[in-house]
Parts: C-alpha cells; structure tokens; sequence
C-alpha cells in the first residue's frame, strides 16, 4: 500500500471515528423518514451532508495534508523521503480525507436513489458521478492552493488553511451553481451550448468541463509536489495549462462574444483572443497574488540572463511570469487586430499597462511587506480600481488609474505607472541587499 | 564523501552563505561549529539538499544536490534542529512509515523498524504513542527515524538539545557506534563540550565562512608521556620502541605512533620494562574551545 495512504488512514480514519460517522449519519436519515412532510426530506439533508463532509470539511483535511505537515514541522522528513510525487499526492487526497469520503459515501446513496428511481439509472450515475468528482475537484484545489501558499512561509497556518477551504469550496461552488441552473436553462428552452462553433448539450458539456478542470487540479498537484519534493519543473505544464485556458474561454464567442461586439463593435474574428486574453489575465493576477514572488530567486533569475544562460532562466521561470508574457503578447496581438477601432485597442494598451503596474504593486508588497504584502497590494488594488476613480470622478480624472475613458492619456498614464515601477522594482531587488 | 564548492546562499536581504569550500571524509564525525545565526543550519539544509544554492555545488557521494536530489535523499538521514513526531502513531507505525517512506518494502519494513528502534534502545517502548515519549526518547525515535533506511550519511541539528546529561551520554554513544558501522555523521552545535566526546573533526562557521578554510583534526596518532619522575634518555627509549618523537623532556614527551592498539600497548610495556615510571599515557588531543577560539577572532 501507498505508504502516506496508509498512514493517513492510521491517523485520519480509526475505526471509532469512522464508527461516530456511521452512527450519526444513519440517526440523522433515520429522523429524515419520519419527519412530516414538508419538512427536509431525507434526500436533501444527504446532499447537505454531502457537501459537508465532502467540501466543506474535506477541503480543510486536504490543505492540512499539507500545511499541517509543516506546522508540526514533519514536512522535512517527508520531502527527504522517496515517495515520488504522484504517490504523494493521492496518498494525502485519499488519505487525509479518508473519514471525510466515509462520511460523503454513506451520503450518497441516500441522494441518488431518488434521482434513480424519478429519471433512470443514467441519470442517477451520472449525478453521482457529478457530485464524486466534485468533491475531489473541491478537495483538489484545496491541496493545490495549500502547495502553492506554504512558499509564501506566512506562518499562520489558520490564514493558509482558511485561504485553501475557500479556494477548494470557491471552484465546487462556483462549478455546481451552474450545474444547478441546467434545469433553468432548460426550461426556458436553451438545451444547447455552441463552444467553438458546436453544440454541445449542457449537461454533457458541465461534466465534461468539471472533469477536465479537475485533471488539470490533479496534475497542478502533482507538479507543485515534484517542486517539494525538489524535483525541477520547467514552465512546460504551466504553458500548456494556459494554452487549454485560452482556447477554452475562446471558445465561448457565441455565448459572451456577441455582448462584447455590440459594445465595441470589433471584428467578430478576434473576439476568441479577447476572451483568450482575458482567461490569461485572470491568471495573471492570480499567480502573482498567490507565488511567493522571492527577491532573491528574482536576482537569480536576472543574474542568469545578464550571463547569457537564458535556457536556464527560462526553466525557472514563475508561472505569473509566464502568464504575464503570454497576456501581453495575446493583448498586443489583439490591439493590432482592433487597429481599425482605435478606442478598443488603446483600451487594450491601457489595460496591459495597468495590468504590469498591479503586477509590480504585488512585486513590491512582497518585498516591503513580506508575505503579508500580498494582502496590501489587493487592498492597494482596491483602491485604486474602486475608491479612487469614485472620488476623481467629478475631477474626471479617474483614466489615470483605470482604463476607462481618455484612451489616449489611459495608455499614457498605464504605461509610465507601469514602467516607473517596474524600474523600482528591478532597483529593489538589485540594490536592497547586502554581502556580509 | 561531501564536497562543497564555492557554495553561495542568499537569503532576501542577506548573504548567509559567502563562497564555502570544503571537504568532509567518509566514516568519520565532524563537528560544525559556530555562533548563532552563523549559517550552520543552512549548511546542513543545503547538504541534504532541502535548498538550491544561489551559487556553487555541494556533492553527496559523488551526486550533485542540484542535479539529483533524490538520490542524495536515498543516501541521507537528516534531523533538523526543530523536528516532529507523528505524536498520535506508535513507535512502531512512526518507524515502520519511515521505512516503507523510503523505499523499503512491506516485507522488510517491519524488521528495519524493530533494528533501528533497537539500536537507539526503544525496542521495550514500540507500542508506546509517540506524543507519549520524554524529550530524550523523542529525540531517539527521530534518530531512529533518520537511520531507518541505513544511510551512508547522517546530519544531525543540535541533536543534543535539551537534553539531560545521561541522555547526552547515550546520544555520544550512539553517534560513535554509527561511525564505527562506517556511516559519515555531520553533527552541528554551539555546545562545544558535548561535541568534544565524539567528534573527530571540527568546521567552524562564522558570518556565512569556514574560519581557517578547512576542517580541523580533532583526534591524531599523537601521544602525550608523562614521568612520575624526571629520567634521563626518555627520547632514545621512545625512539628504540618503535615512536616518531615530535617533542621530549625529561619528564615528558609527545610522540607519534601508529594509530593502532599493539603498537601503542608495545611501547608502553617497553618504557615499563626500561624503568620508566610512567604515569601518563594518553591521546594528545587538542581542547575543541582553545581550537575554536584561536580561529573565532574577536569571540572570547
């Protein structure tokens, strides 16, 4: 057996535990039969147990898999062991939250028999295989942001573990409420989705969604555990993660492009990369908000290209450089196909330039203020995208800071924001630093 | 056995590491030492390849920690100065994960658990949780824990920390046994004296360097002679038995000899049979702190 499996269910599922689980649960949909109708059925109090032990309680198991290793200060030991990498990480997904699947699997067939029994096997199967890989897609990102953050080093576990909780419940959440709104869609006589030009029925095409963002949660895992466990990475995964990102949002033109189109009035071929680069900047606000973005691993990197080892830097690149690079080269490409409506492509621009300036504000929050930095460069972001513009808005002045109206000075004010910081950015990490 | 080569490592704001050199040999137990915050820690974190350097190699029995830090891992036991316990397991499930962690099988987990419990004298306490176990025998279990796998190499953090002194004892004990099974043991410490037991080599690090460059013996052939009372011709009797003399009195001589117990045993019962009154015949050590002080300028 995997070896941090079966340790995990030695700590995590002891046969007491796993016996108060059973126990309760059985009361609990024994007092469901009996209720008078009206009152929660038995089903129902299933599928809000359900999320209880698989989300709610299982995303905490799965980001402690990690961040309590280090609280304990066992995760030395385990990174200086030879599990490899994937046998880590499903041995703390399944094992961390082994009690907590017992929990959900008593659940369930409690919440599919009804399903079963009202519209068919198929769909009773299908809603389990739903909610199934819903929990671990939950429990996945839960561990993926817990690897992400412990680079941070903030030393409050309980922030990490809260953080991880409402990433992992975040993605089921935001995942079942569209999963939910199917019957909706529905019945007001949407049946279809066209992603890419095909159709594709709702249903098939939410499960498939779920099931491929989980793949990429899992292999997110894997790759984040083979950087603990000191293996070298490269940017690859990331690249091809951000690939499958552009081309999926791209592939909505049908469902958001034509909102976008009556706004700007572009040419209706480049709103896949609009909706590409917007699927890209979303990540790269992201990742520079949750790496650990390290002045000295900076310098590094800089050093390595001053000497003319760019193969070797761009190996060690950080994913929010990557995502970075890859907004910037969609959004200008993008500009120059939005040549003909000069508004929308300075709006581009100015949004790029403001994009390099947040990115530096996270830059220097971190060195300035540590790991704690983070959470004041979101509120620096805050506002100046939000209480700012409010109060220059008599002044009309606000396109200094957002790319909202005056496209040309926007850009203007963008980039020279953008760049004033970047050159104390590269000052910081080159100047700030001392040989004893 | 560990190479380290223009070693450089940053940490932000600071440089703990500056261009360290130096060459550890197998099966022998070398001390490193220095004050607070000098950089040993980050040393030994960089020799079990838990960190990348910012420049510079270290190599673990030929592998590079950059290039293979996996391997290093297979040939490595390390104990960091803060560690923990899986306080909920037994001893026996704490060993037995140890084991299977690192590569050995199910079918043999179970013995390497009871040896290396065995030989750190927890064999009477395998059902016990560990939550449940004094400082000292904590301090066992992680040992025991690090040795599990039989590395070829051992780095231990302040492993005498907190310890009582009888604790001390059997910790000394223990780190000699391991060497004499030829395992290379690299032992970082600010307590000179319960270095001094078991040490054979000493590093100091000071402000992120190797003060002197180099390693320094701590245990040498050499022999320190001492007279009951002052005899002519103490240096050619010592000469007749076999000894190299490096220095001599009347009174008192030191002398090297081959660094094996006959030999030793022969010039002593020579001397006696001469009718030298010997009243002293030792190892000629040299004192750890008169060592570490010479060499930690402006430290007294």
């Amino acid at each position: 057996m995997n070896p941090e499996l079966q340790r995990n269910l030695w700590l995590e599922a002891s046969p007491f535990r796993l016996a108060l689980i059973a126990g309760l649960l059985l009361l609990v949909f024994a007092a469901g039969s009996v209720a008078p109708s009206g009152m929660m059925t038995t089903s129902h109090a299933a599928l809000g147990l359900y999320w209880f032990f698989a989300v709610l309680w299982g995303t905490r198991s799965a980001a402690l898999s990690v961040v309590a290793e280090i609280r304990e200060r066992t995760w030395d030991s385990q990174k200086l062991s030879s599990i490899g990498p994937w046998t880590m990480v499903w041995g703390k997904l399944f094992g961390a939250t082994a009690a907590n699947w017992f929990g959900a699997l008593v659940c369930l067939p409690f919440i599919l028999w009804p399903v079963w029994r009202d519209d068919g096997m198929g769909a009773g199967l299908l809603y389990g295989v739903i909610l199934l890989s819903l929990g671990v897609f939950a429990q996945a990102v839960a561990l993926l942001s817990s690897l992400v953050l412990i680079h941070r080093q903030s030393g409050n576990w309980r922030l990490d573990t809260f953080l991880c909780q409402v990433a992992g419940i975040g993605a089921a959440f935001a995942y079942y409420s569209l999963w939910s709104s199917i019957r909706a869609f529905e019945q007001s006589g949407t049946t279809t989705l066209v992603w890419w030009g095909r159709d594709f029925t709702l249903s098939s095409f939410h499960l498939m969604s779920l099931l491929l963002f989980l793949g990429w949660a899992l292999i997110g895992c894997w790759r984040a555990m083979r950087s603990e466990l000191r293996f070298a990475n490269g940017p690859y995964v990331w690249l091809a993660y951000l690939a499958y990102l552009a081309i999926y949002g791209a592939g909505f033109e049908s469902v958001i492009g034509v909102k976008l189109q009556g706004q700007f009035d572009v040419p209706p071929g480049s709103i896949p990369l609009a909706l590409a680069g917007f699927s890209l900047m979303a990540t790269a606000y992201g990742m520079a908000f949750l790496e650990p973005k390290d002045p000295v691993r900076l310098r590094w990197l800089g050093d390595q290209i001053r000497s003319g080892r760019l193969y070797s830097a761009f190996l060690a690149t950080e994913c929010w450089m990557l995502s970075y690079g890859a907004t910037l080269i969609v959004g200008l490409c993008l500009a120059l196909s939005w040549a003909d409506t000069p508004s929308a492509a300075l709006a581009v621009l100015a949004m790029l330039g403001f994009m390099t300036r947040d990115i530096c504000i996270f830059l220097l929050g971190r060195m300035f203020g540590g790991p704690k930095g983070d959470f004041a460069a979101l509120g620096i972001l805050a506002a100046l995208y939000l209480l700012l513009p409010t109060l220059l808005r008599h002044a009309n002045t606000g396109f200094l800071l957002v790319p909202l109206g005056q496209p040309t000075w926007s850009v203007v004010a963008a980039w020279a924001q953008g760049i004033g910081l970047a050159v104390w950015v590269t000052h910081q990490i080159r100047e700030s630093f001392t040989v004893r | 056995m560990i190479e380290i080569t223009d070693l450089v490592f940053d940490y932000p704001g600071h440089r703990a590491l500056n261009g360290v050199n130096l060459s550890i040999a197998a099966g022998a137990i070398t001390a490193l030492v220095g004050p607070n915050g000098a950089g040993k820690t980050t040393l030994l974190r960089l020799m079990a390849a838990l960190e990348t350097p910012y420049d510079g190699r270290v190599t673990i029995d030929g592998l590079d920690t950059r290039a293979a830090p996996r391997a290093i891992h297979e040939r490595l036991g390390y104990l960091p100065d803060f560690f923990g316990l899986y306080d909920a397991l037994s001893v026996r499930r704490c060993l037995f994960y140890a084991a299977r962690s690192h590569g050995i099988g199910p079918g043999e987990a179970r013995g390497a658990a009871e040896a290396a419990a065995a030989r750190v004298g927890l064999e009477g306490r395998m059902e016990q949780p560990a939550g449940a176990l004094s400082r000292g025998l904590r301090q066992r279990l992680a040992i025991a824990q690090a040795i599990v796998h039989r590395p070829r190499v051992l780095l231990l953090d302040e492993p005498a920390a907190g310890l009582d002194p009888q604790a001390r004892r059997d910790l000394s004990h223990l780190l000699l046994e391991l060497r004499d099974d030829g395992m290379t043991l690299v032992v970082s410490s600010h307590i000179l004296a319960e270095l001094e037991d078991y040490s054979d080599r000493m590093v100091i690090v000071d402000n992120g360097r190797i003060a002197g460059g180099e390693s320094i013996a701590l245990k040498t052939n050499r022999l320190r002679i001492v007279l009951a009372e002052a005899r002519d011709g103490l240096a050619d009797a010592l000469k007749a038995h076999g000894a190299e003399v490096l220095e001599a009195g009347t009174d008192r001589a030191i002398v090297s000899v081959a660094d094996q117990a006959a030999a030793r045993a022969a010039l002593l019962a020579g001397l006696i049979a001469a009718g030298y009154p010997v009243c002293e015949f030792t190892e000629d050590t040299q004192a750890l702190e008169e060592v570490y002080f010479s060499r930690v300028k402006g430290r007294p």
